[in-house]
């Protein structure tokens, strides 16, 4: 195998520059060293070790990896760890309650049966989240939950269960108001 | 032990056990699995379609810093054995090429990888390999299979005498007079038919990519050798093959799937070369290697499928009863070089299953395949069989249309109704009612209605159309056909144990990617014990706790593998009845006297006489004196299940649309289906299987579509070019049911994860061509786009005299 000749010291070492980054993420504050080409999806999953969010395409399209970023869902993978310096960051970790009782959300996933592999689902529940908590009486008609739906892909479910799933959050987060 | 708990799991729509840590972000997906002090492997592809490699650079590369080494093709295929080993080959002839994982002298491929980077991560690492240099000699390009038949086409291997990597007839036996006479005898049908229908149906290269993409996570150890974790449906096969490739002895190479797999659908089921790359890599250095492959090598390199020709000839009578069937196929199979399925089985198969669920009793059907400059074919859902399906089932649409009669009527006339049968292409059928189903299909969606609703749209310049399919795929694949197919066996095993506490664990060596195991075995096998769900776990993909199996393909799972979890809860249950039968005196008693329910074993003669599961199984695990006769003590049983013939798992499907004739555009209004799954574990599992491969026909059919330049270039290897469907593009799916429960399931059950995506492409074609019948428009190609279909409304309106 070819192998760095003469820097034996460096090998293994990156030469990126090094940036502080910090931010709240989950409501706790981190504060890293971190190159300034880091992705915001890897440095949630790898720095901060919160593999919830997941990763399908680190081009924008998937959706998998949605994150709620000061307010507003957004894709991990489309923006660097630096650039969300001092922002605030929620992730699929925190929507449970602390004693572990799933948000609605996540209920109504599970009774609906929206979800099959799972991989997709962080993204699509951090979108629904984040979507309900701005509509909280949002058009419950099919079209329209299907058109806040369409910028998440889902390969397993046919989409059909996931869309019950909204109808369903909706109806828990009034319930629970 | 859960107090007197509930029986009769079976058929409940019971929520599943997978979600709470899938729904709370724990899942356990391969990306997800952390050890420390890994590297990172980025291969370097090949921007070229063919070309020789003349020289690689790699220096540049080996500048940057945080890069641990780099190795090339040449150098590989002096440290591994090459690809061509019995365990990845299928058990019949073809053109099996050597080849190595990283490309040697020459690259066939856009995509094939030809040098691999490690570094300390995966920036660096990718830095690393844009910098390799490499100087290529072009060579010439073939990129379509018809051409690359042909006598004068360039050779994609040229040591090879052309580029037909397979070829074969299904039809009238194994010798060439055989075959010439069952020929002969289907020309004479033809020449006798009172109507005959002849098209070319072409479909796309497209297929199931699922969100999750391929990696790997290799870690060497001098003790125990190697452990890999990989997004694979098979686990025990990839183990097997790893050792042979790296010259380990198996007892060195464990696989584990990883508990999560973020889908599959086929495309996870072959063996690929980045897998033994970065396993070789893990040993070479001695430090654990990742790769996670990105989306763009994905789409370059697997997930495509669906690429077929199909000359389809139906010779009928005029009441649309089919004679006879001529097909010639034609496969796209790429570069043909991938473990188990080199790029051809898929058609393969789809050639034996195109007769399928109709009574068709001649037929000649012959199917040619070739290499060409593109990746290589890999598995998708619906395995090779969704090309055929949309040639027969548009072709019979077409066949109505030409003899003036309701494609319903007609497509019902020629369903199977004799069970079991055996199709000319020697599928066997075991069992079902096809024409039940077809008919509560046909009542669904109020075909006389619609008809009259079509009749008022169409005054009112409105199109709208209905479109049926249907399709009758394996429920499993027995050895019988597994072992000549893919040189695998088929059974279907489990091992069980009960614990002294009375739980009962599953460990199958299949490894799922979304199909709810955990919830629906666990049901299963609570409900032949009486015992509440949450006492059974179930475990699968790790070689090192599983017994072997052929992984999760060709819906195994309610098939075959439940079949295995009651075969071995009714070994078990005989065990515990015998200890009873000893422990209580109960002379010339059977098992069968004992029913297990509300977490008990109760001797139905004497109520009485009842035991406490748990404490039985203590008594037989941890109690081992006293034993009856000729009784081992522990509770632990290995179940084969193997059906004798394949069962078949029957789909109706009806597709309502609306098209705008101005652009082409359509819309599904409806979509409906009737399934024979005979029994249903958990109506809901079974329903979101139909649903997902109902909608993943739709992408398939409506937007999906691999595509290469003439230089071999693959133009879509992003999720913007290579579109799948979203929420917004596609309807509700209902699904009706019509179950005939299986005779040669112990339980009943077929099962409905391989073929829900094939009929969906002709059902929605055949409804977009009956919107459009004024304009005589028949789609034959794939996928549906609007510019396509606006192009056959234009030319019908020009044929039409406007
Ligand atoms: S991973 Fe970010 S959108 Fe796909
Ligand atoms: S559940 Fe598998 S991708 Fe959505």
């Amino acid at each position: 195998m070819a192998r760095p000749t003469a820097r034996k010291e460096l090998i293994g070492q990156s030469s990126d520059p090094r940036v502080p980054v910090s931010m709240t993420v989950n409501g706790e504050r981190v504060e890293r060293e971190v190159s300034p080409r880091m992705l915001l999806s890897d440095f949630i999953r790898h720095e901060l070790r919160l593999t919830g969010t997941h990763v399908g395409c680190e081009h924008g399209v998937c959706g998998c990896c949605t994150v709620i970023i000061d307010g507003k869902a957004g894709r991990s993978c489309l923006a660097f760890a630096v650039q969300a310096d001092g922002a605030d960051i929620r992730t699929i970790e925190s929507v449970a309650a602390p004693d572990g009782s799933l948000h609605p959300v996540q209920q109504a996933f599970r009774e609906c049966h929206g979800l099959q592999c799972g991989y997709c689902t962080p993204g699509f529940v951090m979108s629904i989240v984040d979507y309900l908590e701005d509509n909280p009486d949002p058009d419950l008609s099919e079209d329209a939950i299907r058109e806040v739906l369409s910028g998440n892909l889902c390969r397993c479910t046919g989409y059909k269960n996931i869309v019950a799933a909204f109808r369903r959050s909706a109806e828990l987060m009034r319930g629970s108001r | 032990m859960s107090a007197a708990v509930e029986t009769g799991w079976i058929g409940r729509s019971l929520e599943r056990r997978e979600d709470a840590r899938l729904l709370t972000g724990r899942g356990e997906y391969l990306a997800d699995v952390r050890v420390s002090d890994c590297l990172h492997v980025c291969f370097v592809r090949s921007s070229h379609a063919h070309a020789r490699i003349k020289d690689i650079r790699l220096d540049a590369a080996l500048e940057i810093p945080g890069v641990v080494g780099a190795i090339t093709g040449a150098e590989l295929s002096r440290e591994i054995q090459g690809q061509k080993i019995p365990v990845l080959i299928p058990a019949f002839p073809a053109k099996y090429r050597q080849y190595w994982p990283l490309a040697v002298d020459e690259v066939y491929w856009h995509g094939e990888p030809l040098a691999a980077i490690v570094a300390k991560d995966k920036y660096v690492a990718e830095d690393a390999a844009a910098a390799v240099e490499i100087d290529y000699e072009p060579l010439p390009v073939v990129t379509d299979a018809e051409v690359a038949l042909r006598e004068d086409s360039p050779r994609v291997y040229d040591d090879w005498d052309s580029n037909e990597i397979f070829g074969t007839s299904y039809t009238g036996g194994f010798e060439a007079d055989q075959i010439a006479k069952n020929d002969a005898e289907v020309e004479a049908l033809f020449a006798q038919a009172d109507v005959v229908l002849r098209q070319r149906f072409r479909t796309q290269r497209c297929g199931v990519c699922p969100i999750e993409t391929r990696g790997a996570l290799a870690i060497w150890s001098e003790t125990d050798g190697l452990t890999v974790h990989l997004t694979t449906q098979r686990p025990h096969i990839e183990r097997l093959a790893l050792a042979d490739l790296l010259e380990l002895s198996t007892a060195e190479v464990r696989v584990v799937a990883p508990r999560d797999q973020g889908g599959g659908f086929g495309v996870k089921a072959p063996f690929y070369r980045e897998h033994v790359v970065v396993c070789h890599l893990a040993r070479k250095l001695g430090r654990p290697v990742r790769w996670i492959e990105t989306r763009e090598e994905h789409l370059m390199t697997v997930s495509q499928e669906r690429d077929q020709i199909h000359d389809l000839e139906i010779a009928a009578d005029r009441e649309g009863r089919i004679l006879a069937l001529r097909n010639r196929g034609i496969g796209d199979v790429g570069d043909g070089r991938q473990g188990v399925y080199w790029g051809f089985v898929m058609p393969s198969l789809g050639s034996v299953m195109l007769p399928n669920a109709y009574g068709i009793r001649h037929a000649d059907i012959k199917l040619r395949c070739a290499v060409t400059n593109k990746a290589c074919m890999s598995p998708s859902r619906s395995f090779g069989a969704l090309p055929t399906r949309f040639a027969l089932e548009r072709g019979l649409d077409m066949l109505a249309r030409k003899l003036g009669l309701e494609t319903a009527a007609l497509k019902r006339r020629n369903l199977v109704t004799e069970f079991p049968f055996i199709s000319v292409t020697g599928v066997h059928h075991d069992s079902g009612n096809y024409v039940k189903a077809w008919d509560k299909l046909v009542e669904s969606v109020d075909l006389p209605g619609f008809r009259a609703l079509q009749e008022e749209a169409r005054a009112s310049g409105r199109y709208i159309g209905i479109g049926f399919a249907c399709g009758a795929e394996f429920s499993g694949i027995p050895s019988d056909v597994l072992v000549p197919l893919e040189n695998q066996p088929g059974y279907g095993v489990v091992t069980m144990r009960i614990d002294p506490r009375g739980k009962i664990a599953i460990h199958e060596g299949d490894a799922p990617q979304g199909q709810s195991h955990e919830t629906t075995m666990a049901q299963v096998a609570a409900d032949a014990f009486g015992i509440h769900p949450d006492d059974v776990s179930v475990r699968h993909g790790d070689t090192g706790t599983t017994p072997l199996s052929s992984g999760t393909i060709g819906a195994r799972g309610a098939s075959y593998t439940v079949a295995a979890i009651a075969e071995a809860a009714a070994a078990l249950k005989a065990k515990m009845a015998r200890y009873m039968i000893h422990d209580h005196g109960l002379e010339g008693a059977t098992a069968d006297d004992f029913s297990f329910r509300g977490g008990a074993v109760i001797y139905e003669k004497d109520g009485n006489i009842r035991r406490e599961f748990a404490a039985l199984a203590d008594r037989i695990v941890m109690g081992s004196i006293n034993l009856p006769a000729g009784e081992d003590p522990g509770l632990e049983h290995t179940a084969y299940f193997e059906a004798p013939k394949p069962m078949i798992c029957f789909t109706a499907q009806a597709a309502k649309v609306e098209v705008d004739i101005e652009t082409g555009q359509f819309t599904i209004l409806d979509y409906a289906t009737c399934e024979d799954v005979g029994t249903v574990i958990n109506p809901i599992v079974v329903e979101g299987q139909v649903q997902g491969g109902v909608v993943q026909g739709m992408s398939n059919a409506m937007f999906e579509e691999f595509l290469y330049d003439e230089n071999g270039q693959q133009l879509t290897a992003d999720f913007e070019n290579y579109r799948l469907a979203s929420a917004a593009d596609v309807p509700n799916v209902t699904v009706g049911h019509s179950p005939t429960p299986c005779p040669d399931h112990p339980l009943g059950v077929r099962a409905v994860g391989e073929g829900r995506p094939g009929p969906v492409p002709g059902a929605l074609a055949n409804a977009i061509c009956d919107a459009l019948a004024p304009f005589g428009v028949e789609s034959t190609t794939l996928p549906l786009k609007p510019e396509m279909i606006l192009a056959l409304i234009e030319a019908g309106r020009a044929g039409n005299g406007g």
